[in-house]
């Protein structure tokens, strides 16, 4: 028990029930530190269940009871850490807590199920959980809606068997069981009419995937509001197919004025492109430092917040910048300081395929037992081009290119070059010597590169490192199959031992 | 019945990819083009001085070496196409046009490519986007991705001419065969049918894997033979079906529903004649160009799951119940192969929807790429067969 990283064993933490007790002792300032961000989680979430319309809500949607795990959520995430690691993660997941909260508030207060105002959902735009929200930057009197976060995406992170039940409805339905599971219990949740009824029109989207697209045709006949859907090229990356993706992003603009009235505001779009390239600026100090010696913003300080601010708030949001930008003060202090993030460092690893939402602290633990240091990951390798902040033409390619460009869909679709060849290339930038492989067990998308991968690597001299996962389905393959994954490799083929040993095995699987 | 003609000759001639006419048509000196799916417009890859093969693996049954490259979890044609091509099978291809229709079929095109499974002088593979909707902007898309990707390519590589004149051409035999594939699965729709569902399979499906113009002698001798052939005078069919879904490049799936009792009056699925075998009527006088019109017709007919806009949604179970009424059926079998994302949820939402909208007894299945033998899918049929004897015993459709 310590200040030290690892100066204790995490694994106490988990008796084979729910964890209860999670409380680390990481030496006086981080644990008082630690314990005002969990106060001030309860206090974002009583304050959200304060308001009446959002008790109703709680009451009347199975999902909300996911979030009661909120607090073992954020510590999983902040297991083992200390100094900056612990602040930048707080900075981070306190600030998706309140957002979430903000967002879940704004979309009961027009939900028709629970009695919410008319004028709200007149002001609301329903979009695809698995889309970019850029459209939206032009239209300052409209809000965009990714229903489906808070009700699929979010809970399957903060609840292991989270959706299990609308997974379950959708097989029931007739959807067969080797699908990915995130569009399966998207389309669950709608066929036991589980959303919020809200929004005037809809966007869909071919993003991500091939499976999540046809998830769409069925939901809209549930949605009963005008809808419309946006193709994005496949092979996006062949410049013959530019004219036609930014044509689709002009079209989507035209449905949502034709159908809310509204008119695009190239000011505020401007405005909030802005934002977003500051974001990727910020983004960009990140991996620099990520490519050096002494990282600092990793593993899941990454992950799950760039999803946020890059695909769902799209620079609209100017509370993520100012938080981005406080990241970025402790970020360039502990690298001035050379703080490190594990107590050894073991390997440096890059983090590939498409990670399991129900073990999204998986790259923590990899960093605690073994001293992985997991210093990007595929879904975070986005675009970090900047964008036009004044050319009108420009932009609808700018947003074509960021659609095209969505969380994983631009290393999932599009060819071997941005799925495998550009994997190569950011080993050598990253300096890394092992690949943590995600093998998502749905995921048709990358998996036909398995032999390639594998014969790659080899010829490269880089270790990779195959961990399979259902995705949102922690029954296909568990928490402990994929840590097994890893553990096996590291005492088999490059025969170390644990940095600490309680966590090499030990149950979760009914752990939240 | 009588047997046909050359039934047999169809029949041993699709045991193979590179088969006699496409052995023939290469000592010709023409090229071959690999293709696998219906989105780029067929008629293109049959310019003359080239000819298209829709690829497949019959005979398939270990899948080791594809399922090393693409694991077990995808699709089981992309990855007997893939074992095929490690096995040296398509050693004969001088080009592959991959659409991007699916990721694991677009996985299966790059390790073909990656691998070098194809050695013929010049090979090249072309990834080709195609649209995902049936709109103005999709099929402009088409019409460009098609210039650039597919004709230019062809003519930049292999001085294949891709002039209106030779499309014309190419469109004139496209006609030909489609006017007799027609002519041939018409006399499904008879009462007393003249031929069978896995006849007319062999045939349609021989016409997507050879050289269209050497194959048009056994097709119009067929149709002439068909006209005097003499039904059985009981047919030996309890209940008429038509099959939907996913590809079906393996005629003994037919045979096995067939086989089991159930006529399969009509053909909606990938390798089948519905879309992909009708005429492609063009208006040189109307000043559209010609390949803009042959693009706006593939993107209007496709019936690929793919397709996600609204009206193609509803359009395509709509276009299930049309044919099945126009071919006389009493139920709907829909069918995928596992691994299928695309289908894997139209399927369960056809089935809702033909079910609830449209009253259509169905039959929902997932099966593997190889089912000729499979008693599973037998046992299905056959309850399913039961199932609307006793419908129409008690007057429901």
């Amino acid at each position: 028990m310590g200040k030290a990283i690892n100066s204790e064993p995490l694994g106490k933490f988990y008796k084979g029930g729910k964890t209860r007790t999670r409380r680390e002792w990481r030496g006086v300032q981080d644990t008082w530190y630690d314990y005002t961000c969990w106060l001030h989680n309860w206090g974002s979430m009583l304050k959200f269940l304060a308001k009446p319309q959002n008790l109703k809500g709680f009451l009347h949607y199975r999902w909300m009871q996911n979030y009661l795990a909120t607090p073992d959520f954020i510590d999983r995430h902040t297991e083992g850490l200390r100094g900056p690691q612990l602040r930048v993660a707080h900075k981070e997941f306190d600030f998706i807590v309140s957002h979430v909260c903000d967002t879940m508030s704004a979309i009961f207060a027009g939900d028709a199920a629970i009695g919410g105002k008319e004028e709200v959902r007149r002001q609301t735009v329903v979009m695809d959980e698995n889309m970019m929200t850029q459209i939206m930057n032009g239209f300052p009197n409209l809000k965009a809606r990714c229903v489906q976060i808070p009700i699929v995406y979010m809970p399957s992170t903060v609840q292991q068997e989270g959706v299990l039940y609308y997974i379950d409805r959708a097989q029931e339905f007739g959807i067969p069981g080797d699908v990915c599971p995130m569009p399966a219990a998207e389309l669950g949740a709608v066929l036991e009419d589980d959303f919020p009824k809200t929004g005037i029109c809809a966007l869909q989207c071919n993003t991500t995937c091939d499976g999540s697209l046809m998830g769409n045709g069925i939901e809209e006949r549930r949605y009963g509001i005008p809808t419309h859907q946006v193709a994005v090229p496949i092979r996006y990356t062949d410049p013959a197919t530019r004219d036609y993706a930014a044509q689709e992003i002009k079209n989507a603009i035209r449905f949502v004025e034709e159908q809310t009235g509204e008119k695009w505001d190239w000011d505020y779009y401007f405005k909030n492109i802005k934002n977003f390239n500051k974001e990727t600026e910020y983004f960009r100090q990140w991996l620099e430092i990520s490519r050096t010696e002494f990282p600092q913003v990793i593993g899941n300080n990454v992950a799950l917040y760039r999803d946020a601010y890059y695909q769902v708030a799209g620079g609209r949001d100017e509370a993520f910048v100012e938080n981005e930008r406080q990241i970025c003060e402790i970020m360039e202090k502990a690298y001035r300081e050379r703080t490190p993030v594990v107590s050894k460092v073991r390997h440096r690893a890059i983090l590939w395929g498409v990670q399991a939402q129900y073990y999204t602290a998986f790259p923590l633990w990899l960093q605690n037992c073994w001293g992985i240091v997991p210093l990007i990951d595929m879904l975070s390798l986005t675009s970090t081009d900047i964008y036009s902040e004044d050319d009108k033409e420009q932009a609808y390619y700018d947003m074509a290119d960021m659609y095209a460009k969505m969380n994983m869909r631009n290393r999932s679709e599009g060819g071997y070059e941005v799925g495998v060849e550009d994997l190569w290339r950011f080993c050598e930038e990253f300096n890394a010597d092992v690949v943590i492989m995600y093998e998502h067990i749905g995921c048709k998308s990358m998996t036909g590169y398995h032999g390639l991968f594998d014969q790659e690597a080899a010829r490269r001299g880089i270790h990779l490192i195959w961990v399979t996962h259902g995705l949102m389905d922690p029954r296909k393959a568990s928490r402990q199959s994929m840590r097994t994954d890893v553990n096996r490799y590291m005492r088999a083929v490059l025969g170390e031992e644990p940095l600490d040993p309680s966590l090499e095995e030990f149950d979760d699987s009914n752990a939240w | 019945m009588k047997d046909l003609k050359h039934l047999y000759y169809l029949e041993n001639l699709l045991q193979e990819n590179n088969n006699e006419l496409v052995r023939q048509a290469r000592e010709q000196g023409r090229k071959c083009v690999g293709t696998v799916c219906y989105q780029i417009p067929e008629v293109l890859l049959n310019l003359p001085g080239c000819f298209s093969v829709r690829m497949r693996a019959p005979r398939t049954s270990s899948m080791e070496m594809g399922t090393y490259y693409m694991t077990s979890l995808t699709c089981e044609y992309c990855r007997a196409l893939l074992e095929r091509g490690l096995e040296g099978g398509f050693q004969f291809l001088d080009c592959l046009f991959d659409p991007a229709s699916c990721s694991q079929m677009a996985d299966c095109a790059e390790n073909i490519e990656k691998l070098e499974l194809c050695t013929a002088p010049g090979f090249f593979a072309q990834h080709v986007d195609t649209p995902m909707k049936d709109d103005e902007n999709g099929v402009s898309h088409m019409v460009n991705m098609c210039r650039v990707r597919v004709l230019q390519k062809l003519h930049e590589a292999f001085g294949v001419d891709v002039s209106d004149e030779a499309i014309l051409k190419a469109v004139e035999l496209h006609n030909e065969v489609c006017g007799l594939i027609t002519e041939l699965g018409r006399y499904r729709a008879e009462l007393r049918p003249r031929i069978t569902g896995y006849e007319f399979s062999v045939f349609c499906l021989a016409t997507y894997c050879c050289p269209k113009d050497l194959l048009l002698p056994i097709l119009r001798e067929t149709a002439e033979e068909l006209k005097t052939r003499e039904p059985d005078e009981k047919p030996p069919y309890r209940i008429r079906v038509a099959v939907a879904g996913a590809e079906i490049d393996d005629p003994d799936f037919i045979k096995l529903i067939e086989d089991t009792g159930a006529y399969v009056a009509v053909d909606r699925y990938c390798f089948g004649s519905f879309p992909g075998r009708q005429r492609i009527e063009l208006d040189t006088e109307s000043g559209e160009d010609l390949l803009t019109q042959i693009c706006r017709k593939y993107v209007a007919e496709c019936q690929c799951p793919r397709y996600m806009n609204t009206s193609k949604v509803a359009s395509r179970k709509a276009y299930i119940d049309r044919l099945a009424r126009e071919y006389s059926c009493d139920g709907v079998i829909l069918q995928q192969i596992n691994f299928c994302n695309f289908w894997g949820y139209e399927r369960a939402g056809a089935a809702h929807v033909l079910t609830t909208d449209y009253s259509w007894p169905v039959l929902s299945i997932d099966r593997p790429y190889t089912v000729g033998m499979s008693g599973q899918i037998r046992t299905r049929v056959q309850a399913f067969i039961e199932r609307v004897e006793l419908k129409k015993m008690g007057g429901n459709r």
